[in-house]
């Protein structure tokens, strides 16, 4: 007997509408999907509106139109605390540690909503990530900018997402950071962890993804596979500068 | 020469005694995000409380602490939740002047039960100690334990509990603690019960040592603040050092200056620290 897989994919976003103001919409129609096991990027130009999309899916603004289904099932609208729960990890772009508490503490708050297990959690998180380990009890406002990233994303982890959100992981980062970073994205991935990653990095972004969406101006613009994105003569002239 | 170091002495035993109410101040800012001066009259809610517990209940005065804190923090999750809550969205303005226009609500409930009079606790009469040129009264000496234990209380809790540490948290991130689960109103009202009952055991610490009357929490506010001001607003390590700095400031005022100018300190404190170092002492260290 083979493999019975469930044809709906993982997450789906649906003609989703939504602003920070009733007036005011940033997302005017988006759509967007991810099936288990893939990383998906999402790329285009400043003020997209790719930011307020993961906003969305993670519970931290409510969408005035659309939906959000996490397999089959609608999140859109339910809290931040909720939708974690549900295994959606959120990863927002700055201010996504607690400055002057310690590493092993923000691991902890990680796992805030699931406390069971956390210390096995924290010390399997500590094996993958020595730097983690080594600065287990310093503050994290004292790491670097790669090391915070790293962070950031190992307090996701602590709640087994299925689902991992992040928002420009690598910006501001050194290039050496940076492509540290994208490997450790990839094989969170390679743990069966599905990724929707925002990135203006749009070339490493697409390469560490199997499908991509362009977004401009609050709409989808084109997506594929990522690897056909990356070669498109026109989205190389007008997202990649080349 | 022994005249300051007893001014030493004294300034550092009614700074610790300070940092309590003033470690309440900025916890309840650090997480709020607004200045709550109400803590006035929970200091002075808590002085009655435990004065009611100790006079009519029998309790001995380190029993009837636990009431102050009890009653204190009570009444600051209760004012809370139904005057300064509705109101914080409004902005963090509006909300101190409303906790100022609560406070003086606040000490006329006070005043409209137990009178204006002043109350002495029932406390057994002690001679003062003398070690070497320096006096100690027996009472000064079980504040500065009994302050020292709330403090150490508080920073256990805050260093090791989960929810001392969702605490921490939502002061130190609050979008990412609500990101992360933390529930922000559930930390709102557990830091206003914790805060005005650490103003509630102030209020009755500096009862002890002379009197109450409705307007005990008033007259202190203005150390508390200047306290949390210097050591960093929002900072738990801060509010400590503030408060030994504004006590021991206080007390050596007294050699150039007449009891009735000691209050000018606060003052002079906050304009120095606004004007040089506007972050205080230790900055926005939470914790």
């Amino acid at each position: 007997m083979g493999v019975v897989t469930d044809p709906r994919p993982l997450l789906s976003v649906d003609g989703l509408v939504a602003g920070y103001t009733a007036t005011d919409e940033i997302l005017k129609s988006v759509e967007l999907s991810l099936q288990a096991g893939e990383i998906v990027s999402i790329i285009g130009p400043n003020g997209a509106g790719k930011s307020t999309l993961l906003k969305v899916i993670a519970g931290i603004l409510a969408p005035s139109r659309g939906s959000v289904h996490l397999r089959g099932v609608p999140i859109h609208g339910r809290r931040p605390r909720e939708i974690s729960a549900l295994g959606v990890a959120f990863v927002p772009q700055e201010q996504n540690v607690f400055p002057t508490m310690t590493v092993r503490e923000n691991l902890e708050m990680g796992g805030y909503v699931d406390p069971h297990g956390s210390r096995a959690k924290i010390d399997a998180i500590f094996t993958r990530f020595p730097p983690l380990a080594e600065k287990r009890r310093h503050a994290a406002r004292t790491l670097s900018g790669g090391q915070r990233q790293i962070l950031a994303m190992a307090m996701a982890l602590m709640v087994e997402p299925a689902v991992l959100l992040l928002d420009e992981p690598s910006a501001g980062l050194a290039p050496a950071a940076a492509e540290k970073l994208f490997e450790t994205i990839r094989a969170i991935n390679q743990d069966g962890v599905s990724i929707a990653v925002v990135e203006q990095n749009a070339l490493e972004a697409l390469a560490i993804a199997q499908r991509g969406y362009i977004m401009v101006d609050g709409r989808n613009s084109r997506s594929g596979p990522a690897a056909e994105l990356a070669r498109d003569p026109d989205v190389r002239r007008i997202f990649l500068g080349g | 020469m022994a005249e300051l170091l007893q001014l030493l002495v004294n300034g550092l035993m009614a700074g610790t005694v300070l940092a309590v109410p003033a470690i309440g101040f900025t916890a309840i800012y650090a997480v709020l995000r607004f200045p709550n001066f109400a803590l006035a009259s929970h200091a002075t809610i808590g002085a009655f409380g435990g004065y009611v517990a100790n006079t009519a209940g029998g309790l001995p005065a380190w029993a009837a602490v636990a009431v102050a804190f009890a009653v204190a923090g009570l009444v600051g999750v209760l004012s809370d939740t139904f005057v300064l809550r509705p109101l914080r969205p409004a902005g963090a303005i509006t909300t101190a002047i409303a906790a100022v226009a609560l406070n003086i609500a606040l000490e006329n409930v006070v005043r409209f039960v137990f009178g204006n009079d002043h109350r002495g606790y029932d406390l057994p009469l002690q001679r003062d100690w003398q070690v070497a040129a320096i006096r100690i009264g027996p009472q000064q000496f079980q504040n500065l334990v009994i302050a020292l234990i709330a403090m150490a209380a508080i920073f256990l809790f805050l260093a090791l509990t989960r929810t001392g540490k969702a605490m921490r948290a939502v002061a130190d991130n609050p979008t990412l603690a609500n990101v992360k689960g933390v529930d922000a109103d559930r930390v709102g009202r557990l830091v206003s019960f914790v805060g005005m009952g650490l103003a509630g055991v102030g209020g009755m610490l500096l009862g002890l040592d002379t009197s109450i009357d409705p307007l005990t929490g008033f007259r202190v506010i203005l150390s508390v603040f200047a306290a949390a001001v210097v050591g960093g607003l929002g900072s738990i390590p801060g509010a400590v050092v503030g408060a030994l700095t504004i006590g021991v400031a206080e007390e050596l005022s007294l050699v150039a200056l007449a009891p009735a100018y000691r209050s000018a300190v606060g003052f002079v404190a906050i304009l120095l620290v606004l004007t040089l170092r506007p972050r205080g002492i230790l900055g926005e260290r939470a914790y």
